[in-house]
């Protein structure tokens, strides 16, 4: 028996390169139902460019996460406007939104590997999600070799270290050439080097190929990497700035009331 | 390029779980091969009996249950039956239980007794056809004695004598028929000692009436034209209808096949059950995992498959111990009773076909659990 997914993938989400990778106009979000209703993101108003990166930051609670998965198209839109790689996710439907995630390459807190592959199949199983994938084996080790994991190619991830099974989890994201990256804070399960690591890793292939990632993250130590920098209080966009401006106002120098908020 | 076999792999990365898995699915396999087993040679057995009866019209009398069952009848209708056309020969057969006993213990056990003419081609068995055999049938007090009787009845000597019913009696013979549930064991005798044995039965009092149909008759249309013409007070039956009589006789009036119908059931529900732990342990712990693979982008019905997958899986991997160990354990029951308990195609194929349900079963109620995995919950 040949499990296939769904083939509806890539007709659903057509990968207009000239719009931009995210466009989110007046979302709002809500949890639970009737009385319990909660709201927890206001007006939300974010363009996201091709090949930019950009962290995520704010305090938990705010809403990062929720935004993140709405982005992923792992959670229905209940009002406003979300295009993702020029696809409008408002009003889609679940099947429709699973093939919407097959241009996503998520990374996530946890590797969330299987134990029972090896690394390579790991990574494989996102390569057999498009139609050819006869190349598998090679796109696989490829991918890994870019990421330092040459030798470890047909380990399970019982043998790996925490930083090479997160490796392993971002050559899965990555193997699929996805135009678009969502990291739920890659680095917090690592130490300082393995962590510094895998951001410069993930900073070279943006650069490279123009992919455009978004990450949340409380991790202060890597967020020289981003192009731009948003604040999420309260399920309010708080703040958006560059890099540069974003050192300023937070600079502990300028005694800003905002340093206590980060 | 083949797909990275998602299922074997992750059944095979657990190989504790996995062992345990395919033990309980095989003992569930073998408890309902074993039930089915019993079942078929009860079956089986109340259907040798008449294959070794040479007759293709029965006469009994209506408030007989089955063979071991029987109320006697007037022998004149056997006669009245042989005037029919196309009867070709009519036997009376006399049947009884007496205590045997076993002389080396000295305990008493019932075995069934079929008297007949010696004279009559009653019975089938080769041992019977010969003129040796009917000189002994017709010495007084000597029976023949059937070598498939339980072991508990004692030595089965030619000139051995013991006690039956109070009477001196020697073995003069034996033979091979077979007794299944209705007796421990069976004799055959003559008429003249059958009625010196059962006093106060006479030769006018019968139980079974034995016609044979002349070659090429239309044994059915004889059958009605006998339905007709005799009283009310004896039954016709054609060779499948009394076998059919004594099956149904034994399904549904005896708790036997309540009892073996319930055995499968509980089987099946206890492989349904174990499988059902085995796979949702595994769900629950690759949880995040499959979660992650919808997130990825995998649908739904992926997962469905992967988990039916390992289903079927270990369906097939538990039922082939399961098959090797039920046969072990028939030949070890034909060895200890003697009931022909036998391996069909039919009751492979039908135990392959259960295990299946009962694997993809376990399987459907399980995979909602992955299937409803929510990737948002992932991150």
């Amino acid at each position: 028996m040949a499990a296939s997914p769904a083939s509806s993938a890539t007709e659903t989400s057509p990968d207009n390169s000239a719009a931009p990778a995210v466009q989110i106009r007046h979302l709002n979000y809500f949890f639970g139902t009737g009385e319990l209703r909660k709201q927890v993101l206001f007006d939300i108003n974010l363009d996201l460019p091709r090949g930019q990166i950009v962290i995520m930051t704010g305090p938990s609670g705010s809403g990062k996460t929720t935004l993140l998965t709405l982005i992923g198209a792992l959670r229905t839109v209940h009002a406003g406007s979300l295009q993702v790689l020029g696809q409008e996710l408002m009003g889609l439907s679940s099947r429709k939104l699973v093939g919407v995630r097959r241009n996503i390459g998520f990374i996530f807190q946890a590797h969330n590997l299987f134990e029972s592959l090896t690394a390579a199949q790991n990574v494989e199983m996102a390569v057999e999600l498009q139609p050819q994938f006869h190349a598998k084996r090679t796109q696989a080790t490829e991918i890994l070799g870019q990421l330092g994991l040459d030798n470890r190619v047909d380990y399970k991830p019982e043998s790996l270290s925490g930083g090479q099974k997160q490796r392993v989890a971002i050559a899965r994201a990555l193997v699929n050439q996805p135009p678009l990256i969502l990291a739920d804070e890659p680095t917090a399960a690592l130490d300082k080097k393995s962590g510094r690591d895998v951001v410069t890793l993930m900073q070279k292939l943006a650069k490279e190929d123009n992919r455009t990632i978004l990450m949340v993250t409380h991790d202060n130590r890597i967020l020289d990497v981003a192009d731009r920098i948003i604040n999420l209080v309260d399920g309010y966009i708080e703040s958006d700035e560059t890099l540069d401006t974003f050192n300023t106002t937070h600079d502990p120098k300028n005694l800003d009331q905002q340093m206590f908020i980060l | 390029m083949k797909r990275t076999p998602l299922a074997v792999l992750n059944l095979l990365h657990e190989r504790t779980r996995l062992l345990v898995a395919i033990a309980g699915v095989a003992f569930a396999v073998l408890l309902i091969f074993m039930n089915l087993g019993f079942q078929g040679a009860l079956l089986k057995t109340t259907v040798t009996f008449y294959d070794q009866i040479q007759a293709d019209i029965f006469l009994t009398s209506p408030q007989s249950l089955e063979i071991s069952t029987t109320k006697e009848f007037p022998r004149t209708r056997l006669y009245q039956a042989a005037g029919v056309a196309g009867v070709e020969r009519v036997m009376p057969l006399y049947l009884e239980s007496l205590l045997w006993r076993n002389p080396e213990t000295r305990l008493s056990r019932a075995m069934f007794v079929f008297g007949v003419n010696p004279q009559d081609p009653v019975f089938a068995m080769p041992e019977l056809q010969t003129a040796a055999a009917r000189t002994i049938l017709v010495q007084p007090d000597t029976v023949l004695i059937d070598r498939l009787s339980r072991a508990d009845f004692g030595p089965q000597t030619v000139g051995l004598e013991t006690e039956a019913s109070r009477r001196r009696v020697i073995i003069g013979g034996q033979y091979t028929l077979g007794s299944g549930f209705a007796a421990d064991g069976t004799l055959i005798m003559s008429d003249q000692n059958f009625v010196r044995f059962f006093t106060p039965r006479s030769f006018d009092q019968i139980n079974l009436g034995l016609i044979q149909t002349s070659e090429g008759a239309n044994v059915p249309a004889i059958a009605a034209t006998l339905r007709q013409q005799l009283p009310a007070d004896v039954q016709v039956m054609t060779r499948r209808d009394i076998i059919q009589n004594d099956l149904l006789y034994w399904l549904e009036n005896t708790a036997i096949g309540f009892i073996f119908t319930l055995g499968v059931i509980v089987s099946f529900i206890v492989g349904t059950v174990i499988v059902y732990q085995i796979l949702y342990t595994d769900i629950r712990d690759h949880l995040k995992e499959y979660a992650t693979l919808k997130a990825m982008g995998y649908s739904g019905r992926y997962l469905f498959v992967v988990v039916l997958q390992e289903a079927l899986i270990l369906a097939v991997t538990g039922y082939i111990p399961g098959f090797i160990a039920a046969f072990g354990l028939y030949q070890l029951t034909f060895q200890a009773t003697n009931l022909p308990i036998e391996m069909t195609l039919n009751r492979l194929i039908l135990v392959f076909i259960l295990t299946v349900i009962m694997c993809s079963l376990s399987g459907l109620i399980s995979v909602r659990r992955a299937v409803t995995a929510d990737p948002a919950e992932v991150f």
